[in-house]
Order: C-alpha cells, then structure tokens, then sequence
C-alpha cells in the first residue's frame, strides 16, 4: 500500500501490541480478559498484514512461531488446570487464590480499587487464552496472504 | 425519553450503514461501510453496559473482518461484476 | 398456485398463532436468581477477582472456556492444513 499507510501501521503496531497486553494482564481488574485482548493484539498484526507485501512480512512474522504459540497457549491452559490435581483438588480448581504465593494475595471484601496481585490462577488462564488467541487469529491472516501471492497479485 | 435518544441514533446508524453495505457496487466502500456496521454495534454494546463484548466485536467485527476482506478485494476485483 | 396459496396461508396462521401465544407471555417471569446471588454473594471472596464477569468465565465455568480454546484450534488447524496443502509442491487444481 501506499507510504501513508506503512508509516501509520509502523507507529500503531507498538500502542496496539501495548494495549492488548495490558488488556489481558488486568483482565480480573478491568473488563477484558484473554480472549477481548488477544484479538486486539490480532488487529495490529491484521494491520502491519495489510499494509505490507508478503514478502516483506514473511521476514519478521514466522508461520511456524505462530503456530507454536497458538499450541503453548492451549497446552498452558489445560496444564494450569490440571495441576490443580497435583495440589489434591478436582480439575480446574482455583488453588491459588488466597494462598499467599504467587497472584495469592487476599482481596478484601467490597468495593475496592483490586489489586494485580490476586485472583489466583485467572490471571494465568488469561495469558494462556491470550496467547492461543494472538497466534491463531494473526496466522489465518497470514495464510490468506500466502495464497494470494501464489496466485500472483 | 432523554435517555432513549443515543440508542435511537445509534440504531438509526445502523440500518444507513446497511443499507449502505447492499447498495455500493465499488466493493472496497462497502467493506468500509461493514466496518463501520460492526464499530457502531460494539456502541451499542457500551451503550448497554457490555464492555466485554464491545471490546471483541470492535475487535473482530470492524477490524479482522475488514482485513480479510480487504485482502480478498485485493486477489479479485474491485469492481461488482469485474474479474481481474 | 393452488398449493403455493395453502403453503404461505398455513405459515401465516402458523406465525400468528406463536405470535400471539408470544404476546401472553410477560418477559422474565418467573423471576430466577438463586444461581446469580450466588455469584454475587461469594464470588469475589471465593475467587479473589474483582470482576465478575471473568470470574464466572475462567474459574465457575471453566469447562465453557476449554471449549471454546478448543474449537479455535481445531478451526485454526483446518485452515492451516488446507493452506498448507496448496502452498507446498503440487499445483492447485483449477478444473
């Protein structure tokens, strides 16, 4: 496309990738969570995509990085969940809300500001779905370019 | 009643961008016009206090359908009827 | 025509007969709220997350959320198999 729109997808990108983070990592404080974040972080790459040819894209955006994190997203979700059963409680159990160590902060109860220290294993699930969602969504993008430049347009 | 008049805007929004949508024959403006469909239903979402699904319909309904379908746009023709 | 006649005339009937029984009925009535009380009531000290809408998606309801991971994986790996197969080798047979 056009310089106009490179220079924009190249100073959007990083405000983008820095708002679904943020999106995901306070996912139990504010609205939002792995899912609403990781395909913001989806659009900017959907983005940068348009903007740039495949060949120019295909340097910096891996298939096969994508795809890995697509798999550690879903095989981190499901390991979150079933190390509740090494802690000797049933699948999918919060075992660490309220313990003291890690997001195991207790909350107080009512109306309160929240803090990023809490909430158990919600906030590992969110970076879980996040990145699953991130990888996935960006790589069908990326394959539809694929195709595209087969056909040599 | 006062309260009623942003959702009667943002409705009435809605069926011109549809109505938009079916009747444009270059095929980019009316992507353009979907678009704008799906960040005026994640308004009305807000607007009905869902702030989690008006951060995924923004998302995906305005930004990675617009995409896709910007990148079909550019294989095929832009034109209705014309086949590059 | 005689047919098309009875067909559109039945379906009329047939959709101002649920429309009707629509119209008897007041919305949300019977009023049930045990299960959102619940929520309401202990979420918060049960789960330690300040939101509610995330507590009831990644920790009560789990089990909705593996779903839904796996049905975009499974749909991501369709795509990617099927693009997959076109890109590497062989042509795409075009009739």
């Amino acid at each position: 496309m056009s310089r106009i729109v490179r220079t924009a997808a190249d100073l959007l990108y990083p405000v983008i990738l820095i708002f679904g983070l943020y999106i995901v990592a306070h996912g139990h404080l504010t609205p939002g969570g792995g899912f609403q974040g990781g395909a913001v972080i989806a659009t900017g790459g959907a983005l940068v995509i348009v903007a740039y040819s495949y060949k120019e894209i295909s340097g910096w955006l891996k298939k096969n990085v994508l795809l890995g994190r697509e798999v550690i997203g879903l095989v981190g979700f499901i390991g979150v969940g079933l190390l509740a059963l090494a802690f000797g409680q049933v699948f999918f159990f919060n075992y660490l809300a309220g313990s003291g160590s890690l997001f195991g902060m207790p909350v107080p109860y009512g109306i309160n500001a929240g803090e990023l220290n809490t909430a158990g294993v919600i906030p590992l699930m969110n970076f879980a779905v996040g990145i699953e969602v991130w990888g996935g969504l960006t790589i069908v993008i990326l394959y539809m370019l694929s195709g595209l430049e087969k056909e040599g347009c | 009643m006062i309260e009623q008049i942003p959702h009667i805007l943002v409705l009435l929004g809605l069926i011109v961008s549809a109505i938009l949508t079916f009747h444009f024959k270059d095929l980019l403006a009316a992507t353009l016009a979907a678009g704008l469909f799906g960040f005026l239903i994640s308004l009305e979402f807000y607007i009905l206090q869902a702030p989690d699904v008006a951060i995924s319909q923004a998302a995906i309904g305005a930004g990675l359908t617009t995409a896709i379908f910007i990148i079909a746009i550019r294989a095929t023709g832009r034109f209705e009827g014309e086949s590059s | 025509m005689k047919k098309m006649f009875v067909v559109v005339a039945s379906l009329l009937i047939l959709a101002a007969f649920f429309g009707v029984m629509a119209m008897t009925l007041t919305f949300g009535s019977p009023m049930v709220t045990d299960m959102d009380d619940y929520f309401l009531r202990h979420g918060q000290e049960q789960t330690g997350s300040n939101n509610q809408c995330t507590a009831v998606v990644f920790d009560f309801r789990a089990f909705d959320t593996l779903g839904e991971s796996t049905v975009l994986f499974c749909g991501i790996m369709g795509a990617a198999l099927m693009f997959r197969k076109m890109q590497g080798g062989e042509e795409y047979e075009d009739e």
